[in-house]
């Protein structure tokens, strides 16, 4: 929500929330020259805070790649939720398989009963195009077909206790952690 | 040109000499062997080659003296004689060398060099480049030269196998393993040596409690495929192009049934469930039945299968049935035990199993003469269930011929080709990995070893029905199944491309898919080491299934139990009903019912 500066001390939400009012800090300082800036006419009054607005964020974050994803799921809870959104992996995914993400609409219902798109990514479409390059597209079939195997493994290993899964680890760089 | 026939004394040379002039007439054949391979040298100089390469390597192993080397110019070695006398002239000859049996056992080698050997192909590269002067690397072709000679030992020991001397076998044996010990054994050559000596060493002396198919450990064979199937690409070659193909079969029926010949744990059938579930136009009705041998332990493994599997199929709304037929051996398989439907559109799948129905091959003369083998009955009745498909992978090498010596010299060349692409494999793909990550892939790869020796071992140490590796290559594999009245089908362009792209995700250096023919073959190197290819029933050689069995068979049923297994047993034709798991649309849970 843009906040209007109606009032003289008003401090411009989220980002600058945690810092304690009556410390003297340089965001404070820059606050301060923000205000003023503003009386002076100088800055757009409209002031867009993202955790405000989640869709956007969720837009936004979905046209990074796979890693700087991950990586914004750090930042904040916000982000955190947003990242693990699977709607904002589907569009991560959609990027790396042939056909682009209108291949894969019909798809959702099995990505979803197989483990989900983030898994998807993380177990198949990211190591393969760490080893194939960000260029290279991996099929729709082929990609869901690996993911399949890995999920019925997971399904057998736990049945019988046998060692992990790896039919995936071929694609795999780290010792994964089983987050299922 | 069997040595065998002649019972010539190797230590005399006017035998050698007379074994060499009966041979003349493939003289000419042998020299172009040579030149095809790169040799300049001509049949006849072998032996004194040979007699030069044993003096030489006595000399070198025993001489310390690197620098003269240094200065030395040697002579191509493809032109070996002139190689020889070159490297010999300048290290001091020791002229009384006592001859070798094996030295006529170099020359069997070296006039063999049409099969491809990559472990000794990189040997062979390493000589070429010492063409000019250079610095001599005396270890490595101290190695070198060792592996070399561990070869010819071992397959001189298998000659006296064959010829039925377990004496000189024996005593061959001891030396190979002293050979073994000059060699690296964790890797390449001196590894797959390793294994082939102990099985030579279980042939010749048979432990008293050989089990059948000898050679194995107690380890249950499904986790050793299991491993196999993770530790390299050409397990998953076969299902995704397997698969492929049947999908492409399966466009626009309702209701279809694969039969699988070898369950396991059923890993082929996922990426088919998935890709059913989201063909255009809706999943079909699908319909399993996987056969497998009996669990040992009264555990329903074929079963248990079957409900991950239907468990898989629930999750993706595929509506899926599942029936298991336990068999010891595939030939006591029926076709009515698979109960197909009318107006099911079917699929057969045999991936490394057509081979086990194979007998020992007649001479080379014989043709069509032989009896008939359990492989033509099966091919009968598959062709009988009138399938849409049948998915044959079997392993492209020849280890069915009558003799020995022919097929241990095979199984050491196929087999060392397979490890060094486990090795290479795993090499290339664990350049990023953690070390928890590279421990994991040497285990494996470790595993996987252990399923190779498990053939390896059938290969050398057994005969007769105990015997069921029978690789036969695929051009064999054509002629058979023309007979049986089935046409390929070609494998197309899709199952290319998925296959290369499985590759190019695994370490992709060294592994190569081909098309010859409307099959696909995988291997190393240039080396085919297995092939998938894909086959429907000609129309009007389709066959009715054999009701007359069916009849047979009922009348030694014995009263129905709950829940046990549909043996097949050869001994006794006990049958008794097997679950069936069902998949309903309500999802409601799998059901075992008694059919």
């Amino acid at each position: 929500m843009p906040s209007q500066s109606t009032s003289e001390h008003h401090v411009p939400s989220s980002i600058y929330a945690v810092v304690q009012p009556h410390q003297p800090t340089m965001a404070m300082d820059a606050s301060l020259a923000y205000e003023q800036q503003q009386q002076e006419g100088r800055v757009a009054e409209v002031f867009a805070v993202i955790n405000d607005n989640v869709d956007l964020l969720a837009e936004v974050l979905g046209r990074l790649d796979g890693r700087s994803l991950a990586a914004a799921g750090c930042v904040c809870r916000v982000w955190a939720a947003v990242s693990t959104r699977e709607s904002v992996w589907e569009a991560v995914c959609g990027r790396h398989v042939e056909g682009g993400a209108a291949a894969g609409a019909g798809a959702r219902p099995v990505v979803a009963a197989l483990g989900g798109y983030r898994r998807l990514y993380r177990l198949c479409l990211g190591p393969a195009a760490d080893r194939l390059g960000a260029a290279a597209r991996l099929s729709l079939s082929l990609s869901l077909s690996l993911f399949s195997i890995d999920c019925y493994e997971r399904r057998l290993g736990r049945e019988r206790g046998h060692p992990r899964p790896a039919s995936l680890l071929f694609l795999d760089h780290n010792n994964p952690v089983d987050v299922s | 040109m069997s040595r065998s026939d002649l019972g010539t004394d190797p230590y005399d040379s006017v035998e050698d000499d007379r074994w060499i002039a009966s041979a003349s007439a493939s003289r000419g054949e042998i020299d172009s062997l040579l030149q095809g391979a790169g040799y300049r040298v001509c049949s006849t100089d072998l032996r004194h080659v040979a007699i030069g390469l044993e003096q030489l390597e006595s000399a070198m192993v025993g001489d310390q003296c690197v620098a003269s080397s240094a200065e030395a110019i040697h002579y191509n070695p493809s032109d070996l004689t002139a190689w020889v006398d070159s490297m010999l002239s300048e290290l001091a000859p020791d002229p009384h060398l006592p001859r070798h049996p094996h030295i006529t056992a170099t020359a069997n080698t070296w006039a063999d060099p049409t099969q491809q050997r990559p472990s000794l192909h990189g040997l062979e590269n390493h000589h070429q480049h010492r063409s000019v002067p250079a610095v001599s690397l005396q270890s490595m072709d101290e190695e070198e030269d060792a592996a070399i000679r561990l070869v010819h030992l071992l397959v001189s020991c298998a000659d006296y196998v064959q010829r039925g001397d377990s004496e000189m076998a024996g005593s061959l044996l001891g030396q190979t393993r002293l050979a073994l010990a000059r060699v690296n054994t964790g890797f390449g050559i001196g590894k797959v040596a390793g294994y082939f000596v102990d099985a030579l060493c279980r042939r010749l002396y048979p432990p008293p409690l050989s089990a059948a198919g000898g050679g194995g450990s107690a380890a249950n064979p499904e986790i050793l495929h299991h491993h196999f199937y993770e530790a390299c690409p050409y397990v998953k070659f076969a299902h995704f192009t397997a698969n492929q193909a049947i999908l492409e079969a399966f466009q626009g029926h309702d209701r279809v049934h694969v039969v699988d010949f070898n369950l396991m744990h059923g890993l082929q059938w996922p990426a088919l469930i998935q890709a059913l579930a989201l063909r255009p136009g809706g999943p079909p009705l699908l319909r399993l039945t996987g056969v497998g041998p009996p669990s040992p332990d009264g555990r329903d493994a074929l079963r248990e299968v079957g409900l991950r599997l239907a468990e898989l199929a629930r999750s993706v709304q595929v509506r899926f049935a599942f029936r298991g037929v336990a068999a010891t051996r595939l030939e006591h398989v029926r076709p009515w035990m698979f109960q197909v439907a009318p107006g099911e559109a079917v699929a057969v799948n045999t991936v490394l199993q057509l081979h086990r129905l194979l007998g020992d091959r007649a001479s080379p003369e014989g043709g069509d003469a032989a009896a008939a083998e359990p492989i033509d009955t099966v091919l009968a009745w598959i062709v009988g269930l009138k399938p849409k498909i049948v998915t044959v992978v079997e392993q492209e090498a020849d280890h069915n011929k009558p003799s020995f010596l022919d097929r241990f010299t095979e199984a050491l060349f196929y087999y060392s080709t397979m490890f060094d692409s486990l090795e290479g494999g795993r090499a290339g793909g664990s350049h990023r990995g953690g070390h928890h990550h590279h421990h994991h892939q040497q285990q494996q790869q470790t595993v996987a070893e252990a399923y190779l020796q498990r053939e390896m071992c059938n290969i050398v140490c057994c005969e007769g029905a105990a015997r069921v590796e029978r690789h036969e290559p695929l051009a064999r594999w054509r002629d058979r199944l023309g007979r049986a009245g089935l046409r390929a089908v070609h494998l197309g362009s899709n199952a290319f491309k998925q296959a290369s792209m499985l590759l190019t995700l695994f370490s992709g250096e060294g592994y190569c898919v081909e098309e010859a023919d409307g099959c696909l073959t995988l291997g190393w190197h240039g080396r085919p080491l297995i092939s998938a290819s894909a086959w429907r029933a000609d129309d009007d050689a389709a066959l009715p299934c054999d009701h007359q069995t069916l009849l047979v068979l009922q009348d030694h049923s014995s009263s129905v139990t709950s829940g046990s297994n549909n043996v097949v047993d050869g001994d006794d034709h006990h049958l008794r009903q097997h679950s069936v798991v069902r998949n309903n649309d309500t999802g409601s849970g799998s059901s075992c019912s008694r059919v």
